[in-house]
């Protein structure tokens, strides 16, 4: 077991050394780096005053030499100042962290809240209208793009109510900090519900088909306790894998839904530095992301085991 | 008779409890913001996104009035010079400075940080600013001298009272020497209205009230806030839902404005000239476009009421290089812009004619002429570019669109890299001299056409010492005729957008004809 | 044909998927026949005019027929979703199928570099590479089937796996066939059915980056009327005041996405039961 956990911290530093290998070289294949970026707002400048920009931030090193220097750095905790702000990246980006996060986690526990439910009913009641129609519209919302949703969520919210719940750094009151965050998370949470109703039904309908419910059933136990107590535990598996798979494509769905919702999280933060190619601040954010989705998914990995017991043994 | 004077009583009550109410002081501006500006160091900058923001924290020497609707040579009111005269010839410029004035750190502004800032923008003193885009403006100065802390004194080579108006705009606030300059990117300090608090990337800029204004009584606020909001329809929305009191200036098109005040009909909104110009860059040291014919022919293919009809609703105005009256000064008038070739009205005739050409030069419609039409990947180029593409159609020209970074964009041009390029660029004072210093100049940076006739050059330097405004704009109107009719850059359309705010918001006076202005912020209050 | 039929009758909604699917690819095919107007041509007098007889579907800003830039659309997304699911799943069933025979090192290596791409999301990795490529229609599906390899890699990795162990590549190896005869005529055809029910299984979600990528003004550029494109930017300002703009763009995403979905679904039931969720 320990060794198992061992082996996967050990992979885990492999492949995040790979992440900022890879990461860090596509970044220089850029046409175009930050110093014109700067001047495109000026306009055309000097080409001296530019040099004197590149030579500033190091830019004219060989790659090695500015590789070595951002993970050195980033060994001793510093990641370098942004290009843009010239302030440390580490205080650019900390701040806007919880923020996403707080959107990430509302996100997750509204999919589970409404997934769980829907997959239930749905396996209970298969095959009747309910059950075509919560899978028709979890069809629907995994076709759906987000930011379109977003946008017509925004439009509506606008029509019918007159208040647009977008981020406010200081919102007056409890229900605007509710919806202000509720909202996008809604948003970006119902794909990865529909996920997670798809997937509790099917284990579901797997379990209910199973000899050890029939016998409870036999034995006089009532019909909802049947269902709820024996087969939901066995949808938490599904809900586990389903975080450990939605952890990249949440990510996905945040950036677009901080943009339309206005929200200044780390992922729409990635998108301007993207644009502005403020290397220190896109390596680093990129590496971030990438430490975040290795981790759940080892967290995701473990739980597995804990809940499992069938897989300590594979391992 | 008797009635009539009865309301003019009441009307006169009225007017004068209006202003007894008026002019509220405290609570918060809040602004949208386009996107997130390079820097917070105006000098160094040269976009609207940092001066809108970041003028309200300095103080020129002089300003373009700020209750006038024009910014004019003839109406430039003190700032921080108290007076200003010309001696010498009209080559020497000596201000007066404002006694008493403090910087927001606390230190005393004096004339060496006015001699210090121009010798920064003249290029004298290097290493302290990162970038000068504006160095071309003051090409002029011969020297700077102090003379005690109040007063400053200016040499010019030559007499130039355009510099009048390159002192009053947005773009030259006075810098304090003892503050580095990496510190006036990231935390400005001035001397104006408002206290820069902070800037958080891509998210907010907030400024509070500087209690120790020299302007008594000034400002109303106690704070500016701008949100960037980059997604313009979450912008909109977030107006029309009044979370915000201003938009962020010319952020609106022309349509958006209607759409705007159609949705919420309480707001107040203003078309304004934005000082940006859409014209056609060709490049003629490349084949075949160095034949004078075909540069000719694509010039009658343009159809500018088409361009200003789709891009803005017919709002957009049509002119030479410069902004064409009643927003801009030195633009032709209607009258003369008719004897100005290629601006007589009849297209069809015109593309007749264009069409006549690419034949005689082989072209037809079995042989189109095929070529890249070269933008930059951002809206306001890109629907330019794809309008542009559609006329070219009608001579024969099959073109297929370039988009390009914007920082790949910047550098093509540099290198004359292109052969067709459709270009949208911003001028930020209504003045010959910026105008044609800036982009018509044998080897200026910013020619990117490379156009080079030594004769009109001689009159760009008449013009710019000529001191009797009506003849020197008699002289620009030429000018610009021959810019014209040589396709120097042929210029299609001189665009406008619109600003809005909530009646709530009280004593905002925008400038017909520029947005890089008038955004001190001083007067404004609000009415809560 | 009685065997389609009858899986017809089992999966309704497979059928419906289908049809979606086959009318998406149609007007694709023949867009040039089928869209009233010409996609490009601008007019100014028809900017942002609403549905009527000329314009079905009502303009954009430039005056240009949205139904007709959607029919030309159609080809862009088919393009994107063929291309970069072709792309992706065909490199991956390539480095799949190399790296589960071969074993090794090579395994080895395909498995980290795998591992290291899976920690991205897509999303994000397809910013960086179209930020890197620039904006273009090639570079957009590179930068969306780059994401896709590692995925189907390992799908296809575990499916050989199990396949070597069987009898007849047993046999097969006994009596005496080279190795990449083995790999080619008789682990491969077993891959395929997998396979497709995985590329399927994408389509829809190549669809939808595009969409994200050109909203983030990174896609497909102009003048190509992706629907992505014409979601973003300008589009979306007039929401309200021209909400065709939106809504029909969108609504064509969703829709095709919603075929690929159903037809998927019923596709992998047929194919490759054991993959059912």
């Amino acid at each position: 077991m320990l060794d198992y956990i061992l082996r996967r911290i050990g992979l885990m530093v492999l492949t995040l050394f790979g992440v900022s290998v890879a990461i860090f070289l596509l970044l220089r294949i850029v046409p175009g780096n930050i110093a014109d970026i700067l001047f495109d707002s000026a306009g055309l400048v000097d080409p001296a005053e530019k040099q004197q920009i590149i030579t500033d931030l190091g830019l004219d090193q060989p790659l090695v030499t500015q590789y070595v220097h951002w993970i050195a750095g980033l060994a001793h905790g510093d990641l370098g100042y942004s290009y843009v702000s010239e302030k440390p990246v580490l205080d650019e980006v900390l701040p806007r962290i919880p923020i996403t996060a707080k959107l990430a986690g509302l996100a997750l526990l509204f999919a589970v809240c409404t997934g769980v439910p829907f997959g239930v009913i749905s396996a209970v009641r298969q095959n009747s209208w309910l059950d075509y129609v919560l899978r028709v519209i979890s069809l629907a919302a995994l076709s759906m793009p987000s930011f379109w949703l977003g946008l017509l969520v925004l439009m509506g919210f606008v029509n019918w109510f007159g208040i647009l719940p977008i981020y406010d750094k200081a919102p007056a009151t409890w229900g605007a900090a509710i919806l202000m965050f509720g909202v996008p998370a809604a948003t970006v949470g119902f794909r990865s519900s529909a996920l997670i109703m798809r997937l509790t039904r099917s284990s579901m309908l797997e379990v209910l088909r199973q000899d050890y419910v029939r016998t409870a059933r036999s034995k006089g136990l009532s019909e909802p306790a049947v269902t709820f107590i024996h087969a939901l535990r066995n949808a938490v598996l599904p809900v586990i894998t389903t975080i450990g798979i939605e952890t990249a494509f949440l990510f996905g769905g945040l950036i677009v839904t901080e943009t339309v919702f206005n929200i200044p999280g780390v992922a729409r933060f990635l998108v301007e530095a993207i644009r502005w190619r403020d290397y220190p601040m896109v390596q680093n954010l990129v590496m971030f992301i990438a430490i975040v989705v290795v981790l759940v998914n080892l967290i995701v990995d473990l739980a597995y085991m804990f809940v499992d017991p069938r897989i300590r043994l594979r391992a | 008779m008797m009635r009539s004077r009865l309301w003019l009583t009441v009307a006169c009550l009225l007017a004068t409890m209006g202003t007894a109410m008026a002019q509220k002081k405290g609570g918060t501006l809040r602004v949208t913001h386009r996107d997130n500006p390079p820097s917070a160091s105006v000098l160094e900058e040269a976009t609207i996104s940092t001066i809108m923001p970041f003028m309200s924290v300095f103080n020129n020497l002089v300003v373009f009035d700020p209750a006038s609707k024009l910014n004019r040579l003839d109406r430039i009111v003190p700032d921080l010079a108290t007076s200003w005269a010309w001696s010498d010839g009209d080559r020497t410029l000596t201000f007066q400075l404002r006694d008493g004035v403090k910087w927001h750190d606390g230190k005393p502004f004096t004339s060496a940080d006015v001699k210090c800032t121009w010798d920064m923008l003249t290029g004298k003193v290097n290493g302290k600013l990162r970038k000068n885009p504006r160095k071309t403006w003051w090409f002029n100065i011969k020297d700077i001298v102090t003379n005690g802390d109040h007063e400053v004194i200016f040499h010019l080579n030559d007499p130039q009272p355009s510099i009048m108006a390159m002192f009053a705009g947005g773009f030259s606030p006075v810098y304090p020497c003892h503050v580095p300059a990496n510190e006036m990117r990231t935390h400005p300090i001035g001397t104006g209205p408002f206290k820069f608090a902070e800037f958080k990337q891509n998210e907010s800029i907030r400024l509070v009230r500087n209690p120790d204004y020299w302007k008594p009584g000034r400002p109303y606020l106690d704070a500016i806030e701008f949100t960037i909001i980059p997604n313009r329809s979450t912008m909109l929305l977030a107006m029309v839902a009044g979370k915000f009191d201003l938009t962020f200036t010319s952020d609106l098109t022309p349509e958006l404005t209607k759409s705007l005040q159609e949705q919420a009909p309480a707001t107040q909104c203003v078309l304004q000239s934005t000082g940006t110009q859409g014209n056609l860059l060709v490049n003629r040291d490349r084949a075949p476009f160095d034949n004078e014919q075909i540069r000719k022919a694509m010039v009658l293919a343009i159809d500018r009421k088409a361009f200003s009809d789709i891009l803005s609703r017919g709002t957009f105005e049509i002119g030479g290089a410069n902004l064409p009256p009643p927003e801009g000064f030195w633009g032709w008038s209607k009258e003369y812009m008719e004897t100005v070739p290629g601006y007589g009205g009849d297209v069809e005739k015109s593309r007749e004619e264009g069409r006549r050409i690419m034949k005689s030069l082989g072209y037809g419609p079995d042989n189109m002429m095929q070529l890249k039409v070269t933008t930059r990947n951002i809206p306001d180029y890109r629907d330019a570019a794809v309008i542009l593409i559609d006329h070219l159609k009608s001579i024969y020209i099959q073109g297929e669109l370039e988009p390009l970074d914007s920082s790949v964009w910047y550098a093509r041009l540099a290198r004359k890299d292109f052969s067709v390029a459709m270009n949208v660029q911003g001028t930020s004072i209504d003045d010959p001299d910026v105008q044609f210093f800036e982009n018509y100049l044998c080897g200026s940076e910013r020619n990117y056409t490379s156009y080079c006739n030594a004769d009109l050059e001689k009159l760009f330097h008449q013009q710019s010492q000529m001191k009797d405004i009506d003849a020197r704009r008699k002289l620009v109107w030429d000018i610009d005729k021959t810019l014209q009719a040589d396709g120097a850059r042929p210029v299609v359309f001189h665009a406008k957008a619109g600003t809005c705010w909530w009646p709530r918001v009280h004593g905002i006076n925008i400038a017909m004809n520029t947005i890089y202005n008038h955004w001190r912020f001083e007067d404004v209050w609000l009415d809560q | 044909m009685s065997e389609v039929l009858y899986y017809a009758r089992r999966y309704p909604l497979g059928v419906i998927g289908a049809l979606i699917l086959i009318v998406f690819v149609l007007t694709a095919v023949f867009a040039g026949v089928v869209a009233p107007l010409d996609p490009l041509t601008t007019n100014p007098r028809a900017s942002l005019a609403p549905p009527s007889s000329t314009y079905l579907m009502g303009a954009d800003m430039m005056g240009r027929d949205v139904l007709s830039r959607m029919i030309h659309g159609a080809r862009i997304s088919l393009a994107v979703a063929l291309g970069a699911t072709c792309i992706g799943s065909g490199l991956g069933a390539m480095l799949g199928l190399a790296s589960g025979y071969l074993g090794g090192w090579f395994d080895l290596i395909v498995q980290r570099v795998a591992e290291i791409m899976q920690s991205l999301p897509l999303l994000v990795m397809a910013l960086v590479i179209t930020a890197s490529l620039g904006p273009s229609l090639t570079n957009t599906i590179i930068a969306i089937a780059i994401p896709l390899v590692p995925n189907v890699a390992r799908v296809i990795r575990a499916n050989v796996l199990s396949l070597r162990e069987l009898n007849y590549v047993e046999a097969a190896r006994a009596v005496g066939m080279s190795q990449a005869r083995i790999a080619l005529v008789h682990v491969f055809p077993n891959t395929l059915a997998p396979l497709i029910v995985l590329a399927t299984a994408q389509l829809g979600s190549t669809i939808l980056t595009e969409a994200s990528l050109s909203f983030l003004g990174l896609g497909v550029p102009e003048p190509y009327p992706s629907w992505g494109r014409m979601l973003s930017e300008s589009a979306a300002e007039y929401m309200r005041s021209a909400p065709w703009l939106v809504i029909f763009p969108g609504l064509a995403i969703s829709l095709v996405v919603f075929g690929t979905n159903l037809f998927g679904d019923a596709l992998r039931d047929i194919l490759d039961p054991r993959q059912g969720d």
